[in-house]
């Protein structure tokens, strides 16, 4: 079974219509596979991404591209206890799964 | 969900963004799309499961803007396709990946199946998710209540 998501790039068009992330710190939240991660990170100066989901965090650091090794990191952790000191990022990122 | 937004607050910087993009439940739309047309099927159902995931979305949002947690700056809704290369597939990533808080109804199916099969070759299946897309800023308040603390 194949499936494709959003070939029309709309979330990518709107992600940059309302956040600019040029050399920003940037903690996304729920990235499963990185889908969404590789959208922006390539602008950040870091990005720090979180899930509870051991297998697909795996895929997410298998898939990472090697000029974004030093800048995109990715981490098991809960949304109730963020494992970062206050005021670490200029930019959330809330993507609900589905 | 109200405890992990007062945590996304802590940890971003005053006049930080935070970005909430989720999908909302909407009778999902479900289209056969070829190069030369696209006709709508039918709709999805919602399930009160997602229904009540949506609720709980816009409850804890609304809370933390009542807190004085962040301020709503812009909001829109945009699509977002899914797409197949046959009804038989959606079928299947709706019973499996879906089936908590969408799902489809019998006609829709029939319809579906019935105007792929007679559609252009380059014909696929897709559905019309609704996407919400938030930005919300460090409340003036939150900044002053951080620096007291």
């Amino acid at each position: 079974m194949t499936v494709q998501k959003d070939s029309e790039r709309n979330e990518t068009k709107h992600l940059h219509k309302f956040a600019d992330f040029t050399e920003k710190r940037v903690l996304e939240i729920g990235c499963g596979e990185g889908r969404l991660t590789w959208q922006y990170a390539k602008e950040t100066r870091v990005t720090f991404a979180i899930d509870l989901d051991a297998d697909a965090l795996r895929v997410a650091t298998i898939d990472r591209p090697a000029d974004l090794e030093s800048r995109v990191y990715f981490s098991l952790a809960k949304s109730e206890q963020l494992p970062f000191s206050k005021e670490t990022f200029d930019l959330a990122i809330l993507a609900w799964s589905f | 969900m109200v405890h992990a937004l007062d945590e996304i607050r802590r940890v971003l910087v005053p006049n930080g963004i935070l970005i909430d993009l989720r999908p909302t439940l909407d009778h999902w739309p479900i289209e056969v799309a070829s190069a030369r047309e696209i006709r709508e099927t039918g709709r999805m159902l919602d399930f009160p499961l997602g229904l009540a995931d949506d609720e709980a979305a816009n409850q804890s949002m609304s809370d933390a803007k009542q807190k004085g947690w962040f301020a709503r700056e812009q909001e829109e809704f945009f699509p977002f396709f899914y797409s197949w290369d046959s009804p038989s597939e959606l079928e299947e990533w709706i019973a499996t990946e879906w089936h908590e808080f969408t799902g489809l109804d019998d006609r829709t199916k029939q319809a579906t199946r019935s105007i792929w099969a007679s559609a252009d070759a380059d014909a696929r299946v897709r559905v019309k998710v609704k996407m919400l897309i938030t930005r919300w800023r460090v409340a003036a308040q939150n900044l002053k209540a951080v620096s007291q603390s």
